[in-house]
């Protein structure tokens, strides 16, 4: 399978953990990933906001790249990229006149497009259970988690096409490989505000006040992710959440990357994992017991 | 076109398949904030209500989760006819009702015609300087910044031949929000 890689915009600035440990798991998976060249912004919200067709053109200019470039998959790490794309697929596919217009405009034929899928749906649909397995250096069995999926991973599900809209199960099977607990709880596809953090924060501390109370209600000694966004507002609004409850409140947010590169023996600097704003070392060393004498944080630590 | 006809155009929903049982209004995470819910949104673009969907808060609260969409029975994307109404507003200059979203979106995509990609913490900034919230948002920029997560800014004007994307878009659509 050839893959192409878009790790669009967060990535590349306030989401560089997520970044580094995805493509450092692609590597010890030895999945190669090729950039896509020249990718731009996939618009998100702003771009349809502004114009109709620029919101679909902007999206599908990387996808008619993917093709150009013979990629057979596009994987885009965030999961409202993801979404942009699909839907922009969605849209020109069920209107020919639009379809006609978005052509005009990139200059392409828009036919035959490479699928543009989340890291997950790889990890799930094309066959690593055994790779993953196979491959486990750290015993993360005592790690009890909550894995959040946000917005767009799977709705809407005639878009998105992959796993269940209400109950998204790809997260947790993928970390059950790797032996972590996945609990059940209630809020695993509610919203975290996503760009209001930009301009209503008030409204994301609500929202993610929910989301990180039902979280430890359930136990979890972490929240994994897998969209930028949501890392994002969970991980850097948890002063303003322990403000509003009064009571102090330091629960880590990791990316499922990060968690499944743990376990597969990646330094945790390589995943990234000392940038968060709470950080999720300590939680670590507390929880993980190396396999054998190689646990690379405790030599990290001690060096 | 009227108001109607344009929305269902633009968003490629059928408003008459609404029976208004208001799941969608259930689920919204920013329905307690709105003052339209989106099944009232719904039901007063079919009545053709334009003044109250242009001037409501709701077109410019919705996130766009479509958690709306995923759940309607009748298979209707409330989220879609939402983010048309959103654009209408934009396209015709209606005084936005959440002046921060508007001010957002409109940076958002000046910042992406400059290279093609955004550049984050330019976006936040500017956003944050122009709705007046740049100064408490400044700790947490330094604890960014130190971890390494604040790029610095690319020259303006690099990238590849995207531009085009806009102009076109532009010309077809005869005009844009900008
Ligand atoms: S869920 Fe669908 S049918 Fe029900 S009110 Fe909303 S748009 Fe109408
Ligand atoms: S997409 Fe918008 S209207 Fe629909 S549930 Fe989400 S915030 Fe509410």
């Amino acid at each position: 399978m050839k893959y192409g890689y878009y790790p669009g915009c967060s990535l590349e600035g306030i989401s560089v953990e997520y970044n580094h440990s995805m493509r450092s798991l692609f590597t010890a998976l030895e999945v190669t990933i090729e950039d896509l060249p020249d990718w731009i912004c996939c618009g998100t919200l702003a771009a349809p906001s502004i114009s109709r067709l620029l919101g679909i053109a902007t999206p599908l200019w990387n996808v008619a790249k993917a093709k150009q470039e013979g990629f057979e998959q596009l994987v885009a790490p965030c999961s409202a990229c993801v979404y942009h794309f699909k839907n922009a697929e969605n849209q020109v596919n069920t209107n020919s006149k639009l379809m006609s217009e978005v052509e005009a405009v990139l200059e392409t034929s828009l036919t035959g497009l490479p699928r543009t899928v989340h890291p997950l749906e790889i990890l799930v649909n094309d066959g690593f259970e055994e790779r993953i397995k196979s491959g486990i250096k750290q015993d993360l069995s005592d790690l009890k988690v909550v894995s959040y999926y946000g917005c767009h991973i799977s709705r809407p599900a005639d878009v998105m096409q992959f796993d269940d809209p209400e109950d998204p199960q790809s997260m947790d099977l993928v970390l059950s490989w790797v032996g972590v607990q996945t609990l059940d709880w209630s809020r695993k596809v509610d919203c975290c505000g996503a760009h209001f953090s930009l301009i209503k924060p008030d409204i994301v501390v609500d929202l993610c006040t929910e989301i990180i109370e039902s979280a430890l209600e359930a136990g979890a000694d972490a929240i994994v992710v897998a969209c930028p966004m949501c890392h994002a507002n969970l991980d850097t609004r948890q002063g303003e959440i322990a403000q509003k409850l009064g009571r102090s409140i330091d629960i880590p947010i990791l990316y499922f990357s990060q968690v499944l590169g743990y376990a597969l023996g990646i330094e945790p600097k390589t995943l990234g994992m000392k940038k968060h704003i709470v950080d999720p070392l300590p939680l670590m060393l507390e929880k993980c017991q190396p396999w054998g004498n190689g646990s690379p944080v405790l030599q990290e630590v001690s060096a | 076109m009227d108001f109607r006809s344009e929305i269902e155009a633009l968003s490629g929903q059928n408003t008459n398949l609404c029976f208004q049982c208001s799941k969608c209004s259930a689920g919204c995470p920013l329905g307690d904030k709105m003052d339209l819910k989106p099944a009232q949104v719904m039901h007063s673009i079919r009545l053709g209500r334009e003044q109250a969907v242009l001037n409501s808060t709701a077109i410019w609260l919705c996130v766009g989760c479509e958690t709306c969409s995923a759940r309607c029975p009748q298979g209707v994307e409330p989220a879609a006819a939402i983010n048309a109404a959103r654009l209408m507003a934009m396209q015709q200059g209606v005084p936005p009702q959440i002046k921060e979203v508007d001010i957002y979106y409109r940076g958002f995509v000046d910042n992406m015609r400059l290279n093609g990609k955004i550049h984050d913490a330019s976006v936040a900034g500017i956003t944050q300087l122009l709705t007046g919230q740049l100064v408490e948002n400044l700790p947490l920029a330094w604890k960014l910044f130190k971890r390494g997560r604040v790029k610095p800014p690319p020259l303006p004007f690099g990238g590849s031949d995207f531009r085009k994307v806009y102009r076109k878009s532009f010309e077809i659509e005869e005009g844009s929000a900008l």
